[in-house]
């Protein structure tokens, strides 16, 4: 765990300028086997200290990857000499942030960072498993990935911090062989929040979750190119789950509001069915502890959940303390740097649309001859809303009933046009974090989201 | 920046892996800093100063690999990752592939241009914002980052290999769309990597064309139906086919594996015999580019492709040794491609109907090169000439055919410090609207 070593430089903070001060570590851990044989064994630390202050509308930032007084101190320095050069030459003359209530919190517990032997043990068991109960295979990868983000933060006012957000996951990637030669692959990912020890204790545990992958991948081997065209489909939780993130999310970031999104001129208006409801959680979400809980921002802005979309009008934005004041919101603690070199940036925390009453065996039996999208593995949206989902794995829906397993496609669509023809939704939900988001810098993300019927554009072949 | 702490940093690290044991080592120390103006929402935001330092070890002990990083370099954290390593080492797997390279003889790799102009580079940002704000004004920057990176590293390992270099260079990447009312184009990125901070940022790589593109597709029209055409790629397009093919059908994964479609076609024809691809880091037109390899090999230039036919798969030391095949001649992403002998203009003539892809939102093809995504920042070629821009279309094709169905390549090439690529224009892809 971190020592706190930046408390007794608060006395040091230009009392005319808003300062944060942040000390940072991030550690990854990586175990790979590729077909039996260990292709990486990777163990990265990654830490600094860095301080930002706020001058006119601006900000400077410095930051060292020494911990010592010495770059702390410089740090200090460097951030407000780069504020009052940006304040010189491109000054907004904004006021002062308003001030935050003050008060600290302490999330940080402490967790079992097990050795890389560990890791390479459970995944060789896990490999063995694979190996005797799935004969079809030609080329499996078992990955073990690890990484823990701890925070130390220091603020002139608002609340001052302590975190640590640890995640593993395992990751298994088949590749199987049609008749015709033609390779197919699949993936999926277990674990979550917690290390390696907390998530996984037994690789016999994870049987099952083996058992369903390559039940899928034998059934992609004998799937079908789906038919190209709009059509009326399921997406499944998961791909719910990213379409809230990636889709409505990334637009409703007020500083990709300021960029021009079309979150800006939709604001108080329809933007989905009554069905959709959208909302960005803190810490607690209705299923209990979020995936990934965030207490304080990297602001000192205490966490709290942004409601997005209520029954499908966009009634909010993500904030930081510097976009709240420009909207005349309030700042819910959505501002999060990466590494300790990064600036704070509005970021999702755990994004989900919310589940409704429908069955999932009623909504499959609604559909005459459509999809249902079960997985993705890959996602972009951009700032009109227009999206791109990668479907791995899905089946056709016939006359109400699902058919054959699909292969590879693509769904397309733009979010707030897509989500108005939204007419089911699933009272089941899922989520996930092992996601990294991508913007500017990386960030751990939590997602989730119920079934959805809904009308969307299909890649086909 | 102090090169001779680095320096001992790196002789100390690879000293205390030979001492724990380590039979071939590796270690890899670097420092630097990097300075930046961002522009987020078309106003000046942040300038942020970063000066980091870092370490990376490899050991193979008993033909088991071990690796860990940190980015401390005092010596308690050093002796941290050599015992990380050596624990990883132990707990893995022997396999004879792992190894490091032979002994060459030390060199330093001098690059780029080591003095910080502050002043120059805002003033150059600051220019390429009003340049843009007169000459596309429905051009919005949602973000702009402009940065001078400098650093210093040294390259060490057991057999006697040392390499250092130092290397300063300035980058600038934009993120833009246009808008009129509520009406928006989809984003777009441009970048350039250069030295002189004193030449017009709006005349470098391609951000002068991007701009006059995206101004264009602030009302695309969306498309209706489905035709079987041709796809003409911007030149940063036909680089991320290019890295597309290079990832899904010649990585190391893909040739261990025996996955690969083009597993059994080094030698053979894999594209049209007017496609040449060189990966050239040396090129004098490359800024700041590799000059030492991931496994400790000084970079050269190498053909990938010539004259359609497959030359080399850029393969690590690992996935040579376990499979046979040559290791890449270095692992930089520059990728040179001649000229062609029209203009985009002559080519785009010819076209009876196809799309002018400028931006490719999909994942990454099968390992079959089937792909398929949404074109982006696009224009349907209509009796050979560009017409509208385009939203909510759909292509999809395989890569592999693709690349065997050349139309053409343009007189046109884009320089952006990482790249010289022009225009390509292919047959075969599917385009389907709604």
């Amino acid at each position: 765990m971190l020592n706190d070593i930046i408390t007794p430089f608060r006395a040091g903070f230009a009392s005319d300028a808003h300062t944060e001060l942040r000390l940072h570590r991030n550690t990854r851990r990586g175990v790979a086997l590729l077909s039996g044989s260990l292709v990486s064994n990777e163990r990265t630390e990654h830490s600094g200290v860095s301080a930002r202050v706020y001058r006119g509308g601006v900000y400077g930032l410095a930051a060292d990857s020494g911990a010592d007084p010495e770059s702390i101190t410089a740090v200090l320095k460097a951030a407000d000499e780069n504020a009052r050069f940006m304040n010189s030459r491109a000054g907004r003359g904004k006021p002062a942030l308003p001030a935050l209530e003050g008060g600290s919190i302490d999330s940080a517990k402490p967790y079992d960072d097990v050795p890389q032997s560990v890791m390479i043990e459970f995944a060789k068991q896990l490999d063995d498993y694979i190996v005797k109960n799935c004969p079809k295979l030609t080329s499996r990868y078992v990955t073990v990935r690890c990484d823990s983000m701890e925070k130390l933060l220091r603020v002139d006012n608002g609340f001052d911090s302590h975190s640590l957000m640890p995640r593993s996951f395992i990751y298994l990637d088949f590749s199987a062989e049609t008749d015709a030669g033609v390779t197919v692959e699949l993936y999926d990912v277990t674990g979550g929040y917690g290390g390696f020890a907390d998530n996984f204790t037994d690789p016999a545990l994870l049987y099952p979750f083996v058992d369903r992958l390559y039940k899928r991948i034998m059934e992609k081997r004998e799937g079908v190119y789906a038919d190209a065209g709009e059509r009326t489909c399921i997406l499944g939780a998961e791909v719910a789950g990213i379409l809230a993130h990636e889709a409505v999310g990334h637009t409703t970031e007020a500083d990709l509001v300021l960029g021009g999104s079309v979150a800006g001129p939709n604001l108080h208006k329809r933007v989905a069915s009554d069905k959709i409801t959208l909302v960005d959680y803190a810490h607690t979400t209705p299923q209990g502890v979020a995936p990934l809980p965030i207490y304080v921002d990297d602001e000192g802005t205490p966490a709290s959940d942004e409601l997005i979309i209520d029954k499908g009008i966009l009634v909010g934005y993500m904030n930081s303390r510097e976009t709240a004041q420009h909207f005349g919101m309030t700042p819910h603690g959505n501002a999060r740097a990466y590494s300790f070199m990064d600036e704070p940036l509005i970021r999702m925390r755990n994004t989900a649309i919310l589940p409704g009453t429908d069955k999932l065996e009623d909504m499959i039996a609604s559909v005459d001859d459509g999809y249902y999208f079960m997985t993705t593995n890959n996602g972009q949206a951009d700032t009109t809303g227009e999206f791109m989902f990668g479907i791995p794995f899905g089946y056709e829906i016939k006359n109400g009933k699902l058919g054959r397993a699909i292969l590879d496609t693509t769904i397309t669509g733009v979010a707030f046009e897509m989500l108005k023809t939204a007419d089911m939704v699933s009272d089941r939900m899922d989520w996930t974090c092992s996601g990294m988001c991508g913007k500017k810098q990386p960030m751990p993300v939590g997602m989730g989201g119920p079934d959805i019927r809904c009308r969307i554009m299909v890649g086909g072949r | 920046m102090n090169k001779d702490k680095l320096n001992n940093a790196a002789e100390y690290a690879l000293q205390a892996l030979k001492n724990a044991g380590a039979e071939k080592a590796k270690a890899t120390v670097f420092g630097g800093s990097t300075t930046e103006f961002n522009i987020d929402g078309g106003e000046f935001s942040l300038m942020r100063t970063i000066f980091n330092e870092g370490l990376g070890v490899d050991v193979i002990t008993g033909g088991r690999k071990g690796a860990a990083s940190t980015n401390a370099i005092d010596r308690e954290s050093i002796d941290g990752v050599v015992a990380d390593a050596m624990t990883a080492a132990e707990s893995g797997e022997p396999d004879p592939a792992w190894d490091i390279a032979p002994y060459a003889e030390p060199r330093d790799f001098p690059g780029g241009v080591l003095e910080f102009d502050k002043d120059a580079l805002f003033d150059a940002v600051r220019k390429l914002k009003d340049d843009i704000a007169k000459g596309w004004p429905n051009i919005l920057i949602e973000q702009l980052i402009a940065s001078y990176h400098r650093d210093y590293s040294v390259k060490m390992n057991s057999n006697g290999v040392c390499y250092t270099g130092e290397s300063g260079r300035y980058e600038v990447g934009l993120m833009f769309s246009a808008h009129e009312g509520d009406k928006a184009s989809s984003f777009f990125g441009s970048g350039v990597r250069f030295t002189d901070p004193t030449q017009p940022l709006i005349d470098m790589g391609s951000i002068r064309a991007d701009l006059d593109a995206v101004a264009k597709q602030v009302d695309p029209r969306t498309f209706e139906g489905k035709f079987d055409g041709t796809l003409v790629l911007t030149p940063a397009m036909f680089g991320e086919f290019i890295y597309l093919a290079m990832g899904n059908f010649t990585s190391d994964g893909v040739i261990i594996e025996g996955t690969s479609p083009w597993k059994d076609k080094l030698g053979k024809q894999v594209a049209d015999p007017r496609l040449n691809v060189r990966v050239a880091p040396l090129d004098p037109a490359i800024v700041c580019a590799e000059r030492v390899t991931g496994d400790l090999f000084v970079s050269e230039d190498y053909d990938f492709i010539k004259d359609g036919v497959l030359q080399c798969f850029p393969l690590s030391l690992y996935a040579s040794n376990k499979t046979g095949f040559d290791r890449a001649k270095n692992s930089s992403g520059a990728l040179i491609v001649p000229a062609g002998d029209r203009s985009l203009d002559e080519i785009i003539a010819g076209i009876d109907k196809g799309l002018l892809l400028g931006r490719f939102s999909g994942g990454q093809p099968g390992t079959n090169g089937d792909f398929s995504g949404v074109a982006k920042n696009s224009f349907l070629i209509e009796n050979g000439k560009v017409t509208d821009a385009v939203s909510e279309i759909m292509i999809n094709g395989n890569l592999a055919d693709v690349l065997m169905n050349l139309r053409g390549i343009s007189r046109e090439r884009v320089a952006d410090g990482g790249t010289v690529l022009p225009y390509a224009a292919f047959d075969g892809v599917t385009v389907t609207g709604k």
